[in-house]
């Protein structure tokens, strides 16, 4: 069947199977791989995408459920080259290991702020709670979300960045991270890919 | 390999005409966190797929009169959000914020929830101790409501017809009198799926200090949510006091023993049912928090 698609403002006709997917019409048919399918059963929210101004799960969405809304995915954030004020705020707090969550991640974090410019970190938490990551932990993705709200949390340093490391013994964040959940990235001396 | 066929009406005029040519192999697409699912399996492809997500008439939340009218494709965000539910059915209100992560609230609807028939749907239970109807439509135009227990009868069995569609719920208003709440418990404290629920309608009277009208849904202890008139009795007319919550504990977990005697998951359950009755009453908080001996 035809279907016209709005995907990160450009209009699409696309051919596609009547009971597709639109996790596989963005992937498959458009090319935009971005966003990734993890358990495809809207659980692990590794293909979470923006329709109407709302996180779903792409992958238990058919695409023609999409028909005449606004679709953005991940490229959608970095449409001219430059990173998202988002995505710049997941690299400079470690928020990204593996790299296969970070797109729904990103897609849900985006969603919040959208509607939310100054969430509170139960309301990241709670629109996050979909969004399973098996590497990092959850707390750098959290300062992250919290820093590209302008509510600024100390920062890791990024191997070939110049920055200044939060000293363990002057920061309160990280004592009082001590005797609760630690993550590495909460971790004074990790880096990145270590 | 079926070749599925996919119909989107705009308007309850057309989903009564795409209605008319249904077959048991027909399917309504809502949200489609559940359908899209299950119409992936080999085998299980429709003929027909009726897609709503054009059908915008039927996503709304209204009050008329002493009654509260839900569409049937309001979703999960928007129950969970909506002034006129939060007011008037917090019960409601508060399972829609239990189901799924966001992403899943943000799509799936109430009509889905209980038209997809899981024992464990959160919806469904709250609905039942709303004491709503359930209103449809079917292929030859005609409209009926009946309640929502003559609706679900089995896991995953409902009465709808192949050619019959959920267009509303409707259920009276609770009001300033009127206390409610909606507990589950799961294999997780967020994003899971019910191993048990409960949600409690009461009113309570000042002048008399009793509750009455007491009506309580149970959700994952049976073939599909359902109330106890037996359970309910335990509270009508009981003041609001902690020798109240002990016996609606107690009730509940006789209730659970009732519902699924032998199941191996009954000892959990009657455990659990002493905790998410506290919850339930707590939650109601017409007496100060009082919790369980577990002597």
């Amino acid at each position: 069947m035809n279907l016209v698609l709005k995907v990160n403002g450009t209009v699409y006709e696309v051919d596609i199977p009547p009971t597709a997917r639109l996790l596989d019409v963005l992937r498959d048919t458009l090319g935009l791989t971005g966003t990734k399918e993890g358990c495809g059963e809207g659980e692990c929210g590794a293909c979470t995408v923006i329709v109407g101004g709302k996180a779903v799960n792409s992958c238990v969405m058919l695409a023609v459920q999409a028909r005449g809304k606004e679709v953005v995915t991940v490229e959608g954030l970095a449409a001219d080259g430059e990173l998202d004020d988002l995505q710049q705020k997941f690299v400079e707090h470690g928020a990204v290991q593996c790299g296969f969550c970070t797109p729904g991640m990103l897609m849900s974090a985006k969603a919040l702020l959208m509607r939310n410019p100054l969430p509170s970190e139960q309301d990241i938490r709670v629109a996050l709670a979909g969004n399973l990551c098996r590497c990092t932990g959850y707390s750098a993705i959290v300062s992250a979300v919290r820093a590209a709200s302008g509510q600024e949390t100390a920062a890791i340093e990024v191997p070939g960045e110049s920055g200044t490391l939060p000293a363990a013994e002057s920061s309160p964040d990280v004592e009082a991270k001590v005797g609760a959940v630690m993550t590495t990235a909460d971790l004074p001396g990790y880096q990145a890919g270590q | 390999m079926v070749t599925t066929e996919v119909v989107t009406p705009a308007t309850v005029i057309e989903l009564s005409e795409a209605l008319a040519g249904a077959t048991p192999r027909t399917r309504l697409l809502a949200g489609g966190t559940d359908l899209v699912r299950a119409i992936r399996r080999p085998g299980d492809e429709p003929d027909v797929l009726i897609d709503l997500s054009q059908l915008a008439e039927l996503a709304y939340v209204r009050r008329e009169g002493e009654t509260l009218h839900i569409g049937a494709t309001t979703t999960f965000t928007e129950l969970e959000t909506h002034p006129l539910v939060r007011e008037h059915a917090p019960c409601l209100a508060q399972a829609a914020s239990q189901v799924g992560s966001v992403q899943i609230r943000n799509v799936a609807t109430l009509a889905g929830n209980v038209a997809n028939a899981s024992p464990c749907a959160d919806g469904a239970t709250a609905l039942m101790a709303l004491a709503a109807d359930v209103t449809t439509v079917d292929g030859a135009g005609h409209s009926s409501t009946r309640p929502l227990r003559d609706v679900l009868v089995g896991s995953g069995a409902t009465t709808l017809e192949s050619d019959e569609a959920i267009v509303e719920f409707s259920f009276p208003a609770l009001g300033t009198a009127h206390r409610s709440a909606f507990v589950k418990i799961g294999s997780r404290t967020a994003v899971t799926v019910a191993r048990l629920s409960v949600a409690l309608v009461v009113r309570f009277d000042p002048a008399a200090g009793v509750l009455a009208d007491v009506r309580i849904g149970l959700g994952a202890v049976g073939q599909t949510a359902f109330r106890d008139p037996e359970l309910e009795k335990v509270l009508e007319g009981q003041p609001a006091d902690e020798e109240s919550a002990r016996l609606f504990a107690e009730g509940c977990v006789a209730a659970v023993r009732r519902s699924i005697p032998g199941r191996y998951s009954l000892p959990y359950k009657q455990h659990a049912a002493v905790g998410l009755a506290y919850d339930a009453w707590n939650a109601l908080a017409l007496c100060p928090p009082c919790e369980p001996d577990w002597g």
